[in-house]
């Protein structure tokens, strides 16, 4: 039997009333402490966060992350550890811990993470040990670690308790598979819980640098005259694994926003990248390429850069953005008939989850962005 | 008994003061004694035993058995005996921790036996169930009336004795702010929630012939309802304050017949999960028969028709094998009247709610709108949370010391008088009466599930939706 982190966790309880009253022991503590430095404790919680991970180092970074979001988000997270690989014939289990870690100058506020720890075939019982356990009246978010599966009736269960569900694409090799299925879970969601990905969210300072492009007026022109596409996206040094999520979640985009249409199948190009023949809404033909690149400090499937050709009345415009190797920086060029016209270097945020979560955190309900990028993605493929 | 000990270790029993425990069987008091001090030891709130208190406690405690007429003359004769050594002026207070059943049997050997002594007061604690319903409760107020005046008759209704429920009171009482917008003006709706995870445990006897319909709803929950719709009493004494109750208790809307489909919802759990574990369905418990129709949840829109309450639904909740233990009442209120933001911005925006939570942890909850720290304007609903035992830092007290305390001292102020008894069984009686007299029998719900779709439906049939308690 694989034991938890007590230090991490917290001591466990038996059951949902000893949960219950370990947390009063423990924000009692604390608001005693907090008196003591002439400071209140307000438990003002904003939302419920499930997390639900196999692997107790993915649940640890996790909650890590969780509680460093504790000043911008306060919550109570319920992190979800399944040993879904436990062998038959393991008597199924729940087991809970709880603790109220306190990020740094984050004393005044409450921040309560909960471990559940689901053993053997809990599929039937996970929910009905993680309902107790959400404040009430909160949105509640789920973040899933790992491929969602698109069925099985604890992701149902959970699914039907969020409001929100995260899942990062960045941590799938199959994007054949896992985005046609995620858009699957978006149709599903109408109406009752947004879901988004965090490879999404990864994208947002690449999606502003090629928007602020077109809000120029002399450049607007070269927005429906678009000819090619190329985005290239981060493999380890063989280039054995590749995951090309995010960089396809932008051409999704592209081709939502601009009504592009697939002219072929996604076929596999000559470099281990992706060639999409694509036709504008006009009917004029793209050329959108997906490469793998190695760069050192790049992320595996990270975008590393995008390039965007048009033509308009006889111009040759590329729009390109570029990560910097400091990994801090984004430069952005425009290029009229091959003279530069223009370049800037803009601060590129941090890829870090914490950042992510956080941005995802702020949102609730859907995000018809992204649904539509993946939809139109999906399409494409 | 665990309440009288945590009284002990308060201090809060009067100097000179002592238990007589009855019942058919014989026991010595030295026997009476030890199964005490086994069932306290066991479930106290305080724990472990103090030993020097409970033995001073200890000696104070007598039984006699009152199988016959004669043990009840062998009970007025210990009590006599007991006032002439402590002094206690025959002061006496009865307390019927009985089957509902025997009430009136005892009442009425109470008073052929002359145990109420000639000088001094005589008071009576009645356990709920009072009655079974509108008639057998005023039976019951008959038998027990050629006793006791019904100023000395004490019905307990637990709830009542809870900080939080006293807290409704001087919430609203005791502070300028909440009174104005407790209204019809600005409250949309208002939903009562009695959740528990337990199903019937030992007493599937008698659930089975009560129902969540007599052992919550008709006590419990008219209760809450009452203190959240009163008008303002004008002092703060049993009088007062139970007129005030009275009069929500009177504007009740009944429902009944025709009505009875479209108000009210019942259920049956079958079985599923709690907390992870699997537990039977409710005709599966020991002692439960298998076509049993008894409910174990109850779902009731209901109106209050008054000039404050007009138009504002109270819907109301309740039931076993629910998902959680919680009890809260939530005032929802109506949206702001000009929507000033954009829609985008305020999709995670929900109207301001106040939340009286009674349990599991006792504390009150404002949910407001604030803006999301980042460029522009976005909207999120935020709870603001006053939780009880973190600001007070002491555990309250337990809802029966509250009420024993109150009872010596002859403050019946959160008791339930005749009329409101009365009046709460007039309310839920024809409900009773059309499920019993339909063919159909309750809608089943899965165990660890907020109860049948049809409560769902009772509510998002007027665009509103449970809360998530």
């Amino acid at each position: 039997m694989i034991v938890v982190d007590t230090a991490f966790w917290g001591a466990r309880a038996n059951g949902v009333a000893a949960l219950e009253r370990e947390l009063v022991r423990l924000r009692r503590a604390q608001s005693a402490h907090a008196r003591e430095l002439g400071r209140t404790v307000a438990r003002a919680s904003v939302l419920n966060l499930i997390v639900y991970a196999e692997r107790e180092a993915h649940a640890k970074r996790a909650a890590l992350s969780i509680s460093e979001l504790a000043l911008r988000h306060p919550s109570r997270a319920i992190v979800v550890l399944a040993d879904r690989g436990a062998r038959e014939g393991v008597e199924a289990e729940i087991e809970m811990h709880c603790h109220l870690p306190m990020a740094d100058g984050a004393t005044q506020v409450c921040y309560e993470q909960i471990l559940v720890r689901a053993r053997g075939d809990s599929d039937k019982r996970l929910a009905s040990a993680i309902i107790p356990l959400l404040v009430p009246d909160l949105p509640v978010f789920l973040w899933w670690t790992g491929t969602p599966p698109m069925t099985g009736r604890s992701f149902g269960d959970l699914v039907g308790l969020a409001d929100r569900l995260i899942v990062d694409t960045a941590d799938i090799a199959r994007p054949d598979v896992a985005l046609p299925g995620i858009a699957r879970i978006c149709a599903q969601a109408r109406g009752l819980f947004g879901v988004t990905d965090l490879n999404w969210t990864r994208l947002t300072p690449w999606r502003e640098m090629i928007t602020a492009f077109f809000d120029v007026p002399a450049w607007r022109p070269f927005l429906d005259r678009i000819t090619g596409v190329r985005v290239g996206f981060g493999v380890d040094m063989d280039g054995r694994d590749i995951h090309p999520s995010q960089a396809l979640l932008f051409i999704g985009w592209l081709a939502s926003r601009l009504r592009w249409r697939p002219l072929n199948a996604l076929a596999p190009s000559e470099a281990g990248g992706l060639l999409f023949p694509i036709a504008r809404a006009d009917g004029v033909p793209v050329m959108v390429r997906v490469r793998p690149r190695f760069e050192r400090g790049l992320d595996e499937g990270d975008v590393s850069g995008i390039r965007v050709q048009a033509e308009h009345e006889g111009q040759r415009a590329e729009f390109v953005v570029k990560r910097q190797p400091d990994e801090r920086h984004q430069t952005t060029t425009v290029l009229i008939d091959g003279r530069t016209r223009w370049e800037r270097t803009v601060p590129l945020p941090s890829p870090a989850i914490v950042e992510l979560i956080g941005e995802e955190l702020a949102i609730i309900g859907s995000d018809r962005t992204y649904e539509d990028a993946l939809a139109a993605l999906v399409r494409l493929s | 008994m665990p309440a009288l000990y945590n009284l002990a270790l308060q201090r809060l029993l009067p100097a000179s003061f002592c238990v007589v425990g009855t019942a058919r069987k014989a026991l010595t008091d030295d026997e009476y004694r030890e199964e005490l001090r086994l069932a306290v030891a066991q479930h106290s709130r305080t724990r472990p035993l103090n030993e020097e208190v409970w033995r001073s406690f200890a000696e104070q405690l007598y039984f006699v058995a009152t199988p016959d007429d004669q043990g009840y003359e062998n009970l007025r004769e210990t009590l006599e005996r007991l006032d002439e050594e402590l002094g206690t002026h025959a002061n006496r207070l009865f307390y019927l921790a009985t089957p509902p059943n025997a009430y009136a049997t005892i009442v009425t050997a109470i008073g052929a036996h002359h145990l109420r002594g000639r000088t001094g007061w005589a008071r009576v604690v009645v356990e709920k169930p009072f009655g079974h319903d509108r008639e057998s409760a005023r039976q019951l107020t008959e038998v027990i009336q050629t006793v006791f005046r019904e100023d000395e008759v004490f019905r307990i209704d637990h709830y009542l004795g809870k900080e939080t429920v006293q807290n409704i009171l001087v919430m609203r009482f005791a502070n300028g702010i909440f009174e104005p917008v407790w209204s019809r003006q600005y409250v949309d709706h208002v939903q009562i929630t009695v959740a528990e995870s337990i199903g019937v445990e030992e007493r599937a006897g008698y659930y089975e012939q009560t129902g969540a319909m007599r052992d919550v709803v008709q006590n419990h929950v008219l209760q809450l309802l009452a203190l959240v719709a009163m008008e303002p009493p004008a002092a703060f004494d049993d009088k007062a304050v139970r007129d005030e109750k009275v009069k929500v208790l009177r504007a009740l809307r009944p429902i009944r017949g025709a009505e009875v489909s479209a108000s009210a919802v019942r259920g049956q759990y079958t079985r599923g999960f709690i907390e992870g574990v699997a537990v039977p369905a409710y005709r599966e418990e020991h002692g439960v028969p298998s076509d049993s129709r008894t409910e174990t949840y109850v779902a009731l829109k209901s109106w209050v028709d008054n000039w404050r309450w007009e138009g504002t639904p109270f819907y109301i909740r309740t039931g076993k094998r629910l998902p959680k233990r919680s009890t809260e009442i939530a005032i929802q209120f109506r949206v702001a009247p000009h929507k000033l933001f954009p829609r985008e911005a305020s999709e995670g925006l929900e109207p301001n709610a106040l939340v009286l939570r009674i349990q599991p942890d006792e504390g009150v909850s404002l949910k407001f709108g604030a803006k999301v720290p980042v460029q522009g304007i976005r909207i999120r609903s935020v709870n603001m949370d006053f939780d009880y035992g973190a600001s007070f830092m002491v555990d309250a007290p337990d809802a029966y010391e509250t009420l024993i305390v109150d009872a010596l001292r002859g403050d019946a102020t959160l008791f339930t008088r005749r009329d409101e008894v009365d009046q709460q069984w007039a309310f839920v009686d024809p409900i009773l009466e059309a499920w019993a007299s339909s063919p159909a029998g309750p809608p089943l719900y899965e165990a660890g599930t907020w109860g049948p779709a049809d409560a769902d439906a009772l509510i998002e049939r007027d665009g509103r939706e449970w809360r998530k308690a």
